[in-house]
């Protein structure tokens, strides 16, 4: 879902199957984390 | 990275974090595949995808001007028609540049019948210039050059029947279609670039910039125009809506208060008659189109 | 082979041999004969293009962009207010650098609504980047298609290419062409092959926006192309005449000029007047000739002053005027003269198709020995 969903096409699979931000094209958008069914995703602001 | 073979729009581009027309733009292209000719209107994917030197597209992709993609495409299929060549032609163009300026192109390339499907991505104003009105800003909306002040409410006028209009061009396939039902877009976009002649797919994107809600919101109120009527999912086949998207009925005041552009409805005062003004055209929705659940009664 | 044909249909003759792939056209008077010419032709299958009956002159050209683009050959032809409805699609079409070659019929601006001849329409299009040919006479208008698609396509060159030829005084006349033959064409122009095309194979971004990063040198590149083609005009032109017998090497051509201590520069179809008064003149012994400037852009300032080093005065002759300043020849020719003295002095003449006779020229040789600035030749005093 969060992979359909994101904007920037900036999520992918690992070999694992789980799925990753590419953080250097991440937006912090939000969408992925709103969207997920299961709420597995959480928006942290970035350390300064 | 195996997925980011199949991103034919791919990241890197310079859109709001959120934004819906983007997101559009790579459902659309995972619709439309590598054989394409990506035409462009100027307007805010044109601009997000292409600071020279860089570029978002995996595909060949043209833009010229506001008004004229659907003349540089017919330009270009005809091309492609002698040169023997088997490229689908897909136009790209925001709202603005498909309900107003660009309505001499759009009739008579429709007219003429060329092979193209034209995605239209809506997202009720231009955008790109500074959020002011075009003929698919919805009533009441608030923009820059339809402000709501003191004597004003916002937007005067509904929005264009821009799909009925390409319809009545004969153009064989017509459809709208929106991010919330991404999988819904992409058949659609298939079956636009595959129907023989001109098609059209009018895309809802929600805006958040220009609409004033939260990037992480879009999807929920694409879904949320969808459920309160405002904005139809349907197909029409030469011309009869064959196919629509049936919703449990919301009043339109769920998705009025998530936006901006719709809060001089609600604060300072409650503007009641407006309101009702907005439901009324969302009704006449869902009787046109015979869209609404209605549960059993016991 | 010599044929008594209308110039329209010999232009239609000439651009049907030149194979373009896409044709988009809107009907304007007076072009209408060429590009109905061209759609009897695909009707009959004598000419394998796609024909685009557009719904305006700005979508004609921005069908051809598209198209052009796509890596055929194309063409389309209109004049005055068709030609000013194009206006953004020139200076895109010459900004993407692509090789669109379009004949126009040069007429008046409305308003006043004109549907006669001058040549404020090409005019107005100097600044766009397009190369401008102007011909005197019909077989010159029939030939420079050739001569302006070889150059237009030349990948050193690869810019748009307008030739003008007047409205009516030469779309709707009758003259004697030596009409080429297909094989004869072939010869000298072959196939378009652009290294870049709108191409799956090889996907590419056409039409980008450019920030202040690098505008400036992506136009300096384009003035750079625009005057490069002086050297592919010559070489053209230069083939041309190996191949048929007649020279277009030259940007501008002298007559009676060698000797001339008074020099009349002029574009189009006015030359054959001028030239015939010459005659005239001479036989009273006065000792003048013609520049004649076939090629406006690129504006061919050396061959001017080399042209011109020898005169005493100069009358530029211009069917255009640029409002509250003046006609665009004369600035240019007086421009490209500053420093050698010579004085130079413009006449805007034969505006809105009206007449320009020999007598005329000859007045105006007069006048300008008399010097008194630029000035709108013969206007009726009743009228203003």
């Amino acid at each position: 879902m969060c992979q359909t969903l994101c904007p920037e096409a900036c999520i992918h699979t690992t070999e694992e199957e789980f799925v990753e931000p590419d953080y250097t094209f991440c937006k912090g958008c939000g969408i992925c984390a709103e969207e997920c069914p299961g709420e597995a995703i959480e928006m942290k602001q970035e350390e300064k | 990275m195996a997925d980011k073979a199949l991103e034919l729009f791919d990241s890197g581009h310079r859109a709001c974090g959120g934004c819906g027309e983007a997101l559009a733009a790579r459902l659309v292209m995972k619709g439309a595949g590598k054989d394409t000719i990506v035409v462009a209107a100027t307007g805010c994917m044109e601009v997000f995808s292409t600071p020279y030197p860089e570029t978002a597209w995996k595909v060949p992709w043209i833009h010229s001007l506001f008004e004229n993609a659907s003349a540089v495409a017919s330009g270009v299929e005809a091309a492609l028609k002698k040169q023997g060549r088997t490229e689908k032609v897909v136009i790209m163009a925001g709202d603005g540049a498909t309900f107003d300026i660009g309505m001499l192109c759009i009739s008579g390339a429709f007219e003429r019948g060329h092979d193209f499907a034209y995605i239209c991505y809506d997202n009720e104003a231009y955008m790109n210039t500074g959020i002011q009105r075009s003929g698919a800003t919805p009533y009441d909306a608030s923009t820059t050059t339809s402000p709501a002040g003191s004597c004003s409410s916002g937007n005067r006028r509904p929005k264009k029947d821009m799909p009925q209009i390409i319809a009545a061009h004969g153009a064989p396939y017509v459809a709208t279609a929106s991010i919330a039902y991404p999988a819904d877009l992409i058949q659609k976009v298939e079956k636009a670039i595959n129907t023989k002649g001109p098609c059209y797919v009018q895309v809802h994107v929600p805006c958040c910039t220009g609409w004033g809600f939260e990037g992480n919101q879009t999807i929920a109120i694409a879904k949320l125009a969808i459920e309160t009527g405002l904005w139809v999912n349907y197909e029409m086949v030469d011309g009869k809506v064959t196919k629509v998207k049936k919703v449990m009925k919301k009043p339109v005041e769920e998705y009025l208060k998530t936006q901006k552009r719709f809060r001089h409805l609600f604060k300072p005062k409650r503007q009641d008659a407006e309101i009702a003004a907005i439901q009324a055209i969302a009704d006449k929705n869902f009787e046109k189109y015979g869209i609404e659940i209605k549960l059993k009664k016991e | 082979m010599m044929h008594l044909t209308e110039g329209s249909l010999a232009i239609a003759e000439a651009v049907k041999m030149c194979r373009p792939q896409v044709i988009a056209a809107y009907p304007i008077t007076p072009q209408t004969h060429i590009v109905e010419a061209l759609a009897e032709m695909v009707a009959n299958c004598e000419l394998d293009a796609d024909y685009i009956t557009v719904e305006s002159e700005f979508s004609a050209l921005s069908a051809c962009l598209g198209a052009s683009a796509a890596g055929s050959r194309t063409y389309s032809a209109t004049t005055s207010q068709g030609l000013a409805l194009m206006f953004e699609v020139c200076f895109n079409v010459a900004g993407m650098r692509l090789p669109v070659v379009m004949t126009i019929a040069n007429r008046a601006m409305g308003a006043p609504l004109s549907i006669w001849n001058d040549q404020q329409d090409s005019i107005s299009l100097r600044d766009s980047g397009w190369l401008q040919f102007y011909a005197e006479d019909n077989q010159e208008a029939t030939d420079l298609h050739y001569i302006a698609y070889r150059v237009a396509e030349d990948l050193s060159i690869l810019l748009p290419a307008m030739v003008c030829f007047d409205g009516f005084i030469l779309s709707h006349t009758y003259e004697p062409i030596d009409v080429l033959t297909q094989a004869d064409i072939d010869r000298y122009l072959p196939k378009f092959e652009p290294k870049e095309r709108l191409d799956s194979a090889d996907p590419m971004s056409f039409g980008m926006y450019a920030t202040p990063e690098y505008y400036h040198e992506y136009r300096y590149l384009i003035d750079k192309a625009v005057k490069d083609a002086t050297a592919v005009i010559r070489k053209a032109g230069s083939e041309f005449n190996d191949l048929f017998k007649r020279d277009y090497s030259a940007l501008v051509e002298g007559y009676r000029l060698e000797d001339a201590e008074t020099a009349i520069i002029a574009m189009g179809s006015i030359c054959g007047t001028i030239k015939d008064a010459i005659d005239e003149m001479r036989n009273d012994g006065k000792k003048v000739g013609l520049l004649k400037i076939r090629v406006f852009r690129p504006f061919p300032e050396e061959d001017l002053k080399k042209a011109l080093a020898h005169v005493r005065r100069i009358a530029v002759l211009d069917k255009n005027i640029s409002l509250g300043a003046k006609g665009a020849a004369a600035l240019e020719v007086r421009d490209a003269l500053y420093g050698s003295g010579i004085p130079v002095t413009g006449f805007v003449i034969g505006l809105g198709g009206r007449d320009v006779r020999k007598k005329d020229i000859a007045a105006i040789f007069e006048l300008a020995k008399k010097g008194g600035g630029d000035q709108f030749y013969g206007l009726k005093k009743e009228l203003i």
